[in-house]
């Protein structure tokens, strides 16, 4: 079977519980998880960011998003997964990515986690017309379609080997 | 959770060679698009028609691929038609500025009605 720490932590009830965040490497904090809150923790390799679509999209239909914005989500925690594998955990097989949703005032609120130091600085926007002629290389769509797609980005350093991608749609949007 | 490669299925209708891409579209699909696309080069065709699957999963890896493989088209003056893909990825497909050097059709009878006309 899959080499998978899969932590999906949902609570019917609305009574509050404590869960670690299980980021291998780190030291463990506590976060509130109620009913409208779920995380997923994954492996460093690539692939596994679909296991993120399939869940914060069914979380996402549940709490009433359509299924144009569905598909702006799927795209946006996918490349922020996968920033995270390549860049953030720069590949290494130990490493984890923990992935957190919360819908809260009426918006969902996604945090994308690593174990890296975070962006030296946040990409520009990719010029198409620049890669075609070969004079940028075919990098920065990634940032660029999450920050396209979903409502806020926000890169966050959070300590030494840990950095967050903060991510908010709107449910209205 | 790996992907599988994909399959691509060419064929020629008329002028017009159609690269029928089976499966998602990442980075890991560089070898199979690359490789498809050099086979096109002995027959050199003008137009060249990309379909996906309308459920792919592509992602800005598989963008990158396909911009390189655009990049290719543009220094050999190939005209390029694209279909199948879903309504998301069409908005996608614009936003980075694919469409500024392909053409997106809303179905294959489409594209290659179109581009048949082309000269």
């Amino acid at each position: 079977m899959l080499d998978i720490d899969f932590l999906f932590s949902y609570s019917p009830s609305s009574d509050y519980y404590l869960s670690d965040l299980r980021l291998r490497g780190l030291k463990a904090e506590k976060t509130v998880l109620d009913d409208q809150t779920v995380e997923l923790n994954l492996p460093n390799k690539l692939g596994y960011e679909r296991i993120a679509i399939g869940g914060l999209a069914a979380f996402a239909k549940s709490v009433g998003f359509s299924s144009p914005r569905i598909e702006d989500l799927k795209t946006s925690v996918a490349e922020a997964c996968t920033n995270a594998m390549q860049h953030g955990n720069k590949g290494k097989p130990e490493a984890r990515v923990l992935v957190t949703a919360k819908f809260e005032d009426n918006a969902l609120w996604i945090s994308v986690f690593d174990e890296g130091n975070g962006l030296k600085a946040e990409p520009k926007d990719p010029d198409i017309e620049r890669i075609i002629e070969n004079l940028d290389p075919p990098v920065g769509f990634g940032v660029f379609l999450m920050r396209r797609l979903m409502d806020e980005v926000e890169f966050n350093k959070r300590s030494n080997h840990r950095h967050e991608v903060r991510m908010r749609m709107k449910l209205s949007g | 959770m790996n992907q599988r490669p994909n399959e691509i299925k060419m064929e020629s209708h008329g002028d017009i060679i159609l690269m029928d891409i089976r499966g998602d579209v990442t980075a890991s699909s560089e070898p199979s698009l690359n490789s498809a696309y050099t086979s096109t080069k002995e027959s050199g065709p003008k137009k060249i028609i990309l379909k996906f699957e309308d459920s792919a999963y592509i992602n800005s890896g598989g963008i990158a691929v396909l911009i390189q493989v655009l990049a290719q088209t543009r220094r050999n003056n190939q005209k390029i038609g694209i279909t199948g893909l879903s309504d998301h990825f069409k908005k996608v497909f614009n936003m980075v500025g694919i469409t500024k050097f392909a053409t997106i059709y809303p179905s294959l009878q489409d594209a290659l009605s179109a581009m048949s006309a082309i000269s």
